[in-house]
């Protein structure tokens, strides 16, 4: 699912179909910031409800609905928009999934690189299984793939490494081997698309395992170190690439591979 | 092979029932440089500016303001130490510093940091615009929450009281008056103004409307190159 | 700013795929990554990337000073490499690292200490008025390997760089400009241009033109710069590893292939630009 937060808008009346015909027509265009869909007097009333879910890039200012992110609009039903852009800083947002980077043991707590404004804190106890005596093996430099459970302005990032019924649900320190990259938010949205395009046709190439945390870096690990560049060079060239550029990059990679 | 940037370069046709807001050929290209969030470098005439966002990043506990982001701008002359800098960079520096935080939407985001650090690849009559311009899409391209766009606009006045939008070097050694404008693209109102030389209050009133008009161009070109980029997500 | 930390999975990978003689970008061993040289409108101003992140910019610029005391008869040369922000979070704006005083040192040796400027050509009027010739280089983008991309940059724009004719008469100094003058280059002996190689294991494998990450895993350097005659003018080590003779010399080898492809590079580029200059003038 590719939205990070979302903001709902309640709107009434006639002026909502006013306005959604107006994002519904620009649906696929690039968009500025400063762009603005405004919706005029509130004033006629009628009984229908509608929800306007805006997703990044969107902002609602008093009765408008401001671009503040470059980017292509992009929707999906029944009312969902949001802008896709290619934007390479992270910002935090509670239940994403990231890749962070242990940077030091304090306490009880990790302070992990997530690659945003501040270090987020991750709990010696946050991990499955963990108690006071059994504390897990993290070292500094480690890569652990965690979900934000604390992500908002006023507080300190905090990270778990397990889901609500105590399970680490594919989170935790990861093994030995593999190799991490960064890449752009946008190409990581992309990837994470369910029955992704780019994901489905590397995988025909050859079997390799992959991790992509929301803060853009990608963790893979292929049969050998050429296997593992091969991916990693072929994802981040990903980025600047249309989707019929990319069909024929496979293809020669395939064929080359066999 | 594929560039992983764009070059983008576009003449601005003199319009015919407006000669003074003619401007010369802009060229700009975002995303160009892999360690900063955003960057932008931005050609107009014989002035080129390179410029880099970080943010919102890490900020040190001695430089952490309790209500808002911290800014730092950063100047970089192409000769020189970027500790002394000429009146002209301190002034870019000044204007960029103000102009940011009114641009964009960051007011809430406290304990990070932004930094805005802009090379001064050749310099030029419009310096001051030029950045300004370089500034703005680099904040774009780092994907910071923007309120508005902003663009710099140069205008000088001759001896004989003609307004040229964008001087040459030559235009502007022989004005009367110099002055540079920051416009918003949402309301097209004045940020920033920055004026050397005399001129009376009409001309001034002339200079904004002028600047006014020829900003349209500049935000119109800041579209182009931006749907330009994304062409290939389409 | 912080700089992102390099994490024990990316060091583990890298040290292995050095191992297998593998790289990041697919290159080889003794590979250089893509060396792209462009000039700015003024002379004097060029533009080097290395592959398509590092990036340094190199501009010279002259002003008429007074001499040294002690050299009266020769102009002065001025280096100054700067580290700005843009280039990397981890370089924090007026402040003298370790690094920046490595490479301005460097950058001097090389250029400077090798005598590939013709200094006595600078002077207008014995004792009293000579040319002040700075070279400024900025670092755009850190990727790896800013001492050979600044070298080459540096060296460039001094090829490229015309300064102002002038004229004598007695006392008086005439500085004419472009118009009036064509500005004249200056006079170069030769160009010496610096490769570094980076150390692995104590220093059991080493590589040409090492990237951003492969510079945090590496143990030791070793910067050779050297002319296309082949002359060494200047070899520094840093990092505390020991190298054996044939270490040394084996690199010195590899260095002189490695600075006749890169003279060979910017010659052809000067060559270019000379030309479009020579078609602009026409139009």
């Amino acid at each position: 699912f590719p939205l990070r937060r979302k903001r709902v808008l309640l709107l009434r009346g006639k002026n909502t179909e006013a306005m959604l015909d107006s994002f519904k027509e620009r649906v696929g265009e690039v968009l500025l910031p400063g762009d603005v869909f405004s919706f005029e007097s509130p004033g006629s009333e009628s009984n229908i409800q509608d929800k306007v879910i805006c997703g990044p890039g969107l902002r609602r200012n008093g009765d408008e609905i401001l671009v503040c992110k470059s980017g292509i609009l992009r929707h999906k039903e029944p009312n969902l928009y949001w802008i896709d852009s290619q934007q390479k800083r992270y910002v935090p947002a509670k239940g994403e999934c990231v890749i962070g980077i242990v940077t030091a043991k304090s306490g009880d707590v990790f302070k992990v690189d997530v690659g945003g404004s501040e270090q987020a804190s991750l709990s010696y106890l946050a991990f499955e299984g963990a108690t006071k005596r059994n504390r897990p093996n993290v070292q500094v430099g480690d890569l652990v793939y965690s979900q934000f459970i604390i992500a908002n302005k006023d507080m300190e990032p905090e990270l778990v490494c397990i889901d609500s019924s105590g399970r680490a649900n594919g989170m935790g320190v990861f093994g030995t081997g593999g190799l991490l990259f960064k890449v752009s938010l946008g190409l990581v949205r992309k990837l994470l698309v369910p029955q992704s395009e780019i994901v489905k046709d590397l995988e025909k190439i050859f079997p390799f395992e992959m991790v992509v945390g929301m803060n853009g870096r990608i963790w893979v690990k292929a049969r050998s170190t050429q296997q593992t560049l091969i991916v990693a060079n072929i994802l981040e060239s990903c980025e600047n690439m249309t989707a019929q550029q990319r069909r024929t990059l496979f293809k020669k990679v395939a064929q080359n591979a066999s | 092979e594929t560039p992983h940037c764009l070059v983008h370069t576009m003449e601005v046709e003199e319009s015919s029932t407006h000669p003074t807001t003619a401007l010369r050929e802009f060229g700009c290209e975002q995303n160009l440089l892999s360690r900063p969030d955003g960057s932008a470098s931005f050609v107009q005439g014989d002035t080129s500016v390179l410029a880099g966002v970080y943010g919102p990043a890490e900020v040190k506990v001695s430089k952490e303001i309790y209500d808002r982001a911290t800014m730092e701008v950063l100047i970089q002359p192409k000769v020189g130490l970027p500790a002394i800098l000429s009146l002209s960079a301190g002034h870019t520096r000044f204007s960029l510093f103000y102009l940011c935080p009114v641009s964009l939407l960051l007011s809430r985001r406290y304990k990070a940091s932004l930094c805005v650090s802009v090379c001064l690849c050749v310099q030029g009559p419009q310096l001051l615009a030029c950045s300004l311009n370089a500034a703005c899409m680099a904040l774009m391209d780092a994907g910071l929450p923007m309120r508005c766009l902003f663009c710099g606009v140069t205008c000088a006045i001759d001896p004989e009281g003609h307004i040229h939008t964008d001087p040459t070097a030559a235009q502007e050694r022989e004005s009367r008056a110099v002055m540079t404008f920051a416009i918003d693209s949402a309301e097209r109102r004045v940020m920033m103004s920055s004026t050397k030389g005399s001129f009376s209050v009409s001309e001034l009133q002339q200079c904004i409307a002028v600047s006014q008009r020829a900003s349209g161009k500049i935000f119109q070109f800041y579209r182009d190159s931006v749907s330009r980029r994304y062409s290939k997500m389409l | 700013m912080r700089e992102t930390p390099l994490s024990n999975c990316e060091r583990q990978f890298l040290l292995t795929a050095i191992k297998e003689k593998k790289r990041l970008d697919g290159r080889q061993t003794y590979d250089y990554r893509n060396i792209k040289i462009t000039f700015g409108t003024q002379y004097g101003c060029c533009i080097v990337d290395l592959g398509k992140t590092s990036r340094v910019l190199a501009q010279v610029s002259c002003e008429l000073v007074a001499p040294k005391e002690n050299r009266p008869t020769e102009g002065i040369l001025f280096f100054n490499l700067e580290l700005s922000q843009m280039a990397s979070p981890a370089f924090e704006p007026s402040r003298q690292s370790e690094l920046l005083v490595k490479l301005n040192r460097q950058l001097e040796r090389c250029l400077r200490n090798s005598k590939c400027i013709d200094t006595e050509s600078l002077c207008v009027v014995s004792g009293a008025k000579v040319w002040q010739v700075r070279v400024d280089v900025h670092v755009l983008n850190h990727d790896g390997n800013i001492m050979d991309a600044s070298s080459i940059a540096a060296i460039t724009a001094l090829c490229h760089f015309r300064r102002p004719d002038v004229c004598v008469q007695g006392e008086e100094v005439t500085v004419f400009t472009p118009e009036e003058r064509d500005p004249v280059p200056l006079s170069i002996y030769h160009m010496p241009i610096c490769v570094s190689f980076s150390f692995f294991e104590q220093g059991t494998y080493l590589l040409v033109d090492p990237c951003e990450r492969e510079e945090r895993v590496m143990d030791g350097l070793l910067v050779i710069a050297m002319n296309k005659h082949r002359e060494m003018c200047s070899v520094q080590s840093s990092g505390g590893i020991m190298l054996l003779k044939e270490q040394v010399l084996r690199c010195s080898k590899i260095a002189s292939v490695k600075v006749a492809e890169v003279t060979e590079l910017i010659n052809k580029a000067l060559e270019n630009d000379k030309k479009a200059r020579y078609v602009f003038e026409f139009l």
